[in-house]
């Protein structure tokens, strides 16, 4: 049972970090990004490369993934997401569905589509109860919670963070007090897609890694977005956890059923609390 | 200093303002009453750059200002408080100041001390999330923001709306000690602040100007000015 | 070039406005004439086969279009009701009877008894919330099938779908099969062709472009949303049935959400909003899907940058663009002939 615990919270803090940078681009720039997760992907496939070329030192290697990930967001944020600003769902849609199909087929390009293996880079174990936990997941739980409060600084006591925050709430607003509100938020869509790098990176060793392993998350990403709330950090925080408990409960009685047990959730949630775009 | 000439805007296929064309001079407080529907928010929106114009000119100390966004008319002097008296709710009083001085270049504790020097009761309400505060310190927080910085033109939607008669006195109170000072168009329906701080009246019917009143004995004719409502 | 802001203010965002894109005629019967040439044109090009699956797909198309284009929903799971159409004609002829139509009759029922019911729920939201609901349960629908249901729907390898003759009605015959679901294509086109512009095709179309205002003016915008999503679930729930016989074989992959994307792509290929729209759509998309692999190597690249042009560049899709270029040269012949007249004066 605590297994299931550790990985409930493990794929919860991987939602996590995923689905930040979703929920302030739903949030901030009414954009449903479906090509969100290809950062998660690029990252991914960055981290495998690098690693060949560095064996060990994965903690560089894996920073320096989400680096180089970064270009690639501004990129698509320049081009393709400035222009669905305002734009109605279905465009949004199509247009970052199509940089998704683009990227995943850059990817298949490259890398091929095979499977590559990874395994744990710290494959150490924690002692517990008479129960050994592995570290590395672990660790990637306490990287989520540093994130979150590392997250509410920002948005609580920096400037930017603030306009952010009021920007939220009445872009109309903060335009009108002479903000460039849309430079901010194109900041907001990179911060969010070298987030879903990182969990992408720190997914992978415990993961499968193909191709389309961006797509199959992006779903789950969305459901926790919806239960959360759009651009509500503290509600991400918690859903992230929650759905991803539910995920490992699930897997646990039901092995199949612990996706669609997330759909369920956001089914129900979405009957009771519509939401509004 | 701000000339309308012949504005039409439309939402979507929809007219809301047909050719419409006012005047105001520097140092002047306008009022804009009539009906809700009449156009008056799509005027200040227009004005301020929310909205578009499909044709007509919006003139503002000589310059050409219809095309501008709302960020560069605010680096020009333009101030505008909707009508939803929209706080930062989630920042406190502070922050909210914080963020309208952001863009002035003003520095945060100046601008502090401007508007409490305006409203001295605000001090007290510097740490309070502006998502607690009443509808009448939200209306003194929306005006006390668009003051930051070095305001030429005011453009208030509804200020007294749904407020409680001794804070609309203050709210007189306050615009009235900043008349020759900046200017201002006010979006207004309790006709005794117009009567006791407008220079000029326009009045608005469907989105067309109904009357324009320039004399201050006509501005005093309340009576005759109810019917518009 | 500014914003596209500065143009026109927002309005609620509508599509290419089907109301004055194509005056409605009455041809009807020059309609059929067309339809059924142009498929017959490209049969012997691709198989018979082939075109029945283009035709089914374009029957999807079309009640995917009924809901998006006219109703301005869209659906991120139209897929769960081809599927239940699908395994409802399906279990009907292995485990109740093997008559062709009843079982054609029994997936429709299901498909629109499940739009009934899943309609009141989902009807009320829009937007966003409309799309992934529907994808919820689309994901919930497929997992149904595919582990709890498993007992009857033999899971994962599907099962296969024999049905008896009826009458010279031999679903085994590819060329029957053809003719039978070119039947049903035009019949569905037709069916939609009336509905669209009649009183309650209107209606819905005013829903589209502004909801509030028709609820003011007294109408109950509830009905009719759910009228026409379970109309539109029907008739996905058709071409499910079609598919069934079709391959005489169903499994989960006939309620698959992925897709989805499919279905929406050809209808903004072709033009949402127009039923001729929805029919190139469908066609061109299974074009692409089928054969653009061959050709090139990198075809989802290849459709993903189309996408994006015809996202920024081409809104009212292939057909849409294609009708404003005939408007276009109409208005000129006009200008051509007014300006003579005057010459001539």
């Amino acid at each position: 049972m605590i297994y299931t615990i550790v990985y409930g919270f493990t794929i919860g803090a991987i939602l996590y970090f995923i689905s930040i940078g979703l929920s302030l681009t739903f949030g901030t720039m009414r954009v449903i990004n479906f090509a969100h997760t290809l950062t998660y992907t690029m990252g991914v496939y960055a981290l495998i490369t690098l690693v060949a070329l560095f064996k060990g030192y994965f903690a560089l290697v894996a920073i320096l993934s989400v680096i180089l990930v970064i270009p690639i967001s501004y990129v698509i944020e320049r081009f393709v997401i400035r222009r669905l600003y305002g734009e109605s769902l279905d465009y949004t849609f199509i247009a970052t569905f199509a940089v998704s199909l683009i990227g995943v087929d850059a990817i298949k390009w490259i890398w091929g589509v095979n499977p590559y293996p990874m395994s744990d880079p710290i494959g150490k174990y924690l002692m517990f109860w008479g129960l050994s936990l592995p570290i590395y997941r672990i660790l990637i739980v306490m990287i989520a919670i540093l994130l979150f409060l590392a997250l509410n600084t920002f948005f609580k006591k920096t400037i930017v963070g603030k306009i952010v925050v009021a920007a939220l709430e009445d872009k109309d607003g903060v335009r009108c007090l002479g903000i460039n509100v849309d430079k901010y938020f194109s900041i907001v869509f990179v911060l969010g897609s070298a987030l879903a790098a990182l969990g992408g990176v720190l997914y992978a060793p415990i993961s499968s890694i193909h191709p389309y392993m961006g797509l199959s998350i992006l779903l789950l990403s969305f459901a926790v977005v919806i239960v959360g709330g759009m651009g509500n950090l503290n509600g991400t925080f918690l859903s992230a956890f929650a759905l991803g408990m539910v995920m490992a409960i699930t897997a646990r009685y039901w092995s199949q059923g612990a996706e669609t047990m997330v759909f369920i959730v956001m089914a129900i949630v979405l009957i009771f609390r519509p939401i509004d775009i | 200093m701000l000339e309308i000439k012949n504005l039409d805007v439309a939402y979507g296929h929809a007219k809301a303002l047909h050719d419409i064309s006012l005047n105001i001079e520097t140092g002047q407080t306008a009022f804009l009453i009539g009906r809700n529907g009449a156009g008056k928010t799509t005027l200040l929106k227009t004005i301020i750059g929310l909205l578009k114009p499909l044709k007509g000119s919006i003139t503002y100390q000589g310059n050409e200002i219809s095309a501008l966004s709302p960020e560069e008319h605010y680096l020009k002097g333009l101030r505008y408080v909707a009508q939803e008296k929209k706080v930062f709710s989630n920042l406190t009083v502070r922050e909210n100041i914080e963020i309208a001085a952001y863009a002035s270049g003003e520095p945060v504790d100046m601008a502090l001390d401007k508007i409490t020097s305006i409203y001295p009761k605000l001090k007290d309400f510097l740490k309070t999330k502006a998502g607690q505060l009443s509808g009448g310190q939200r209306q003194i927080l929306l005006v006390g923001r668009a003051l930051v910085g070095e305001p030429k033109l005011l453009l208030i939607d509804e200020p007294t709306q749904g407020l409680a008669a001794i804070v609309i006195e203050e709210i007189v109170s306050i615009l009235s000690g900043l008349r020759d000072k900046v200017s201002a168009v006010i979006v207004e329906q309790n006709l005794a602040m117009v009567n006791r701080l407008a220079d000029r009246i326009y009045i608005l019917k469907e989105g067309k100007v109904a009357r324009e009143i320039v004399e201050r004995s006509e501005i005093s004719d309340t009576r005759g000015l109810e019917e518009y409502l | 070039m500014r914003s596209k802001e500065s143009t026109l203010n927002k309005a609620p965002a509508s599509h290419a406005n089907p109301l004055n894109a194509y005056p409605m005629k009455e041809h009807g019967f020059i309609d059929f004439l067309v339809i059924t040439a142009g498929f017959l044109l490209i049969t012997p090009i691709l198989s018979v086969h082939r075109v029945t699956d283009f035709m089914i797909f374009c029957i999807f198309v079309m009640s995917f279009d009924l809901m998006y284009g006219y109703m301005g929903r869209l659906s991120f799971g139209h897929m769960l009701f081809l599927g239940t159409g699908a395994y409802g004609s399906g279990l009907f002829i292995r485990y109740v009877s093997g008559n062709p139509l009843l079982a054609i009759m029994a997936g429709i029922a299901v498909a629109g008894l499940l739009g009934m019911l899943l309609g009141l729920i989902i009807v009320r939201t829009t937007g966003a919330c409309f799309a992934l609901i529907n994808l919820a349960f689309n994901q919930i629908g497929f997992f149904l099938v595919l582990s709890p249901l498993r007992q009857i729907t033999r899971g994962e390898d599907g099962f296969g779908v024999s049905a008896s003759k009826l009458g010279f009605l031999n679903f085994g015959s590819r060329p029957i099969m053809f003719g039978f679901v070119l039947f049903c294509l035009l019949l569905v086109f037709y069916l939609l062709k009336r509905l669209t512009s009649s009183p309650f095709g209107i209606m819905l179309r005013s829903i589209k472009e502004d909801e509030t205002r028709v609820r003011f003016l007294g109408y109950n915008t509830f009905l009719y949303k759910w009228l026409g999503f379970a109309l539109a679930g029907s008739l996905a729930g058709l071409a499910g049935t079609l598919t069934a016989l079709n391959y005489n074989y169903v499994n989960p992959n006939a309620m698959d959400v992925h897709s989805n994307v499919g279905v929406v792509f050809a209808s903004l290929i072709g033009g949402a909003g127009t039923l001729y729209g929805a029919l190139v759509g469908g066609v061109v998309y299974m074009v692409i899907s089928n054969f653009l692999p061959i050709y090139i190597h990198r075809w989802e690249m290849f459709l993903g940058f189309s996408l994006l042009i015809i996202t920024f560049r081409f809104r009212k899709g292939v057909w849409g663009y294609i009708l404003s270029l005939w408007e276009y040269g109409i208005k000129k012949r006009l200008l051509r002939r007014s300006t003579e007249e005057v010459a001539n004066r």
